[in-house]
């Protein structure tokens, strides 16, 4: 895959965002986390976030460590890339309990996978794939200029985010 | 045949209903709570906003107002004055040292919340960090007749003792809990910043023995552009940013931040970083291992 191997790469770290003009191959990895893809299939432009926790309660930094603000922040920079709203469509990834708890409250994971549902819902974009939940973490790779994403498992002895 | 529903029946029926009702009520009501609660946050983070920009506006404004009007002071300043020039030139650079400060902040807490920051990682001499960071706030400390004491406390066989973290992180994360201490000390205290190795992290400790911080309001110092409201404070420079700014990236190197503190008797704040060569999130580089023999699958 010579073309695949030309693209410029970006590791996208926990409470990042990333989306550029240029097709990269941007990988990420995902325990509990959540990752949204957006991809907008007319200007062949994607992005993508990479959050840890479900909802900003308002104190701190509202980064996009909080799921309510990292699908926000990417639509944002996906319109300000030239993006209409009514093009895109959505992949899903991440939300695993891989952290080994028996207190049920922590399932951060499920959590962090209903509010990217219900958002993406709500904003109306199309979710076209997903791979969510389970106990295992996932190591993701998103051509941004395809929208194309590889998943591989990976083993939930290492502690994830 | 027509089945004939006897009082009991309906009454029984009624009940069921009544109780079905009930419960649905009961139900709207605690949705309606919860819609109280939630609006109620987002009117509190309104606030927020409108005060995150008033407190912006005085951390820049008061610094400017005071650069502009000691530079033209200056140039009508007799020739033959130069003392006055020369005091009125270290306000000057103070102010703007402050300001720069508050820039960075200001940057770093726009760029955390873009989601565009992210660690790197080099292995980094800590005690020339720290000592960087104090040489940089020597003036400030100065100016209220400060004196900062570091203690060292970690050997090494390698001299100098090197830590693997993000350098500039660490700097930007030191100089807010020295420029907290500064503002919120007295004139003529000390400060301590003592460094020590434990449970493979590096752990910083600065500790001032100033105004310090009620244990309510150490619930909220970390709230961005949340100053504290009591008398003394007006006197002195806020929390600023500087705090969230601090817990935001102190949580990417993955540490954490404790405050011990008592109204009157100081303020100790104490950083834990662990060491890591490469993020804990972040396993590309050695892929392969951690990896299961798992088919790649394309979405």
């Amino acid at each position: 895959m010579v073309v695949m191997d030309e693209l410029n790469t970006h590791f996208l770290y926990p409470a990042a965002l990333f989306a550029s003009k240029l097709p990269h191959r941007v990988s990420t990895i995902l325990g509990s986390c959540v990752a949204v893809c957006l991809f907008d299939p007319v200007l062949k432009i994607g992005g993508i976030n990479h959050f840890m926790l479900p909802f900003w309660n308002g104190q701190g930094l509202a980064s996009p460590k909080y799921g309510n603000i990292a699908i926000e922040r990417l639509l944002e920079k996906m319109l300000t890339l030239g993006s209409q709203k009514k093009n895109l469509t959505a992949k899903v990834f991440g939300g695993g309990e891989v952290i080994e708890t028996n207190i049920s409250q922590f399932h951060i994971g499920e959590r962090n996978i209903q509010i990217a549902i219900e958002m993406l819902d709500e904003l109306r974009i199309p979710v076209v794939a997903k791979s969510l939940g389970g106990k295992l973490g996932r190591k993701i790779e998103y051509n941004t200029g395809t929208g194309e994403v590889k998943q591989k498992y990976i083993e939930r002895s290492i502690t994830l985010k | 045949m027509e089945h004939k529903i006897s009082d009991n029946e309906l009454l029984e029926e009624l009940k069921r209903r009544f109780e079905q009702n009930k419960n649905a009520v009961k139900e709207l009501k605690s949705l309606n709570d919860e819609l109280k609660t939630v609006n109620k946050k987002l009117e509190e983070s309104e606030a927020m906003k409108s005060h995150f920009i008033s407190n912006i506006t005085n951390e820049i404004i008061n610094p400017f107002t005071s650069i502009l009007g000691l530079s033209r002071a200056i140039l009508s300043v007799d020739k033959e004055n130069w003392k006055k020039v020369v005091s009125m030139v270290a306000l000057i650079h103070s102010e703007a040292f402050t300001l720069d400060f508050q820039f960075r902040n200001i940057f770093v807490a726009a760029k955390i919340e873009a989601g565009e920051v992210f660690p790197e990682i080099l292995n980094v001499d800590v005690e020339n960090l720290i000592e960087g960071v104090i040489e940089s706030f020597k003036l400030e400390a100065r100016k209220k007749k400060l004196h900062v004491n570091l203690e060292f406390n970690i050997k090494s066989d390698n001299s100098p003792y090197l830590f693997k973290t993000d350098p500039e992180k660490l700097k930007l994360i030191l100089a807010n809990l020295l420029s907290n201490a500064i503002n919120f000390s007295f004139e003529g205290g000390v400060i301590d910043i003592v460094t020590s190795y434990e449970k493979e992290s590096l752990v910083i400790l600065v500790r001032d023995h100033g105004i310090g911080i009620s244990k309510e309001n150490q619930k909220v110092i970390f709230d961005r552009f949340k100053r504290l409201d009591s008398g003394i404070n007006s006197l002195n420079r806020g929390h600023g940013l500087g705090l969230s700014v601090n817990k935001a990236i102190i949580e990417m190197l993955n540490g954490h931040m404790d405050i011990k503190s008592e109204l009157g008797k100081g303020a100790c704040f104490t950083i834990h970083i662990p060491e890591t060569d490469i993020p804990a999130t972040d396993f590309a580089s050695d892929a392969n291992e951690t990896f299961f023999d798992s088919e790649e699958e394309t979405f």
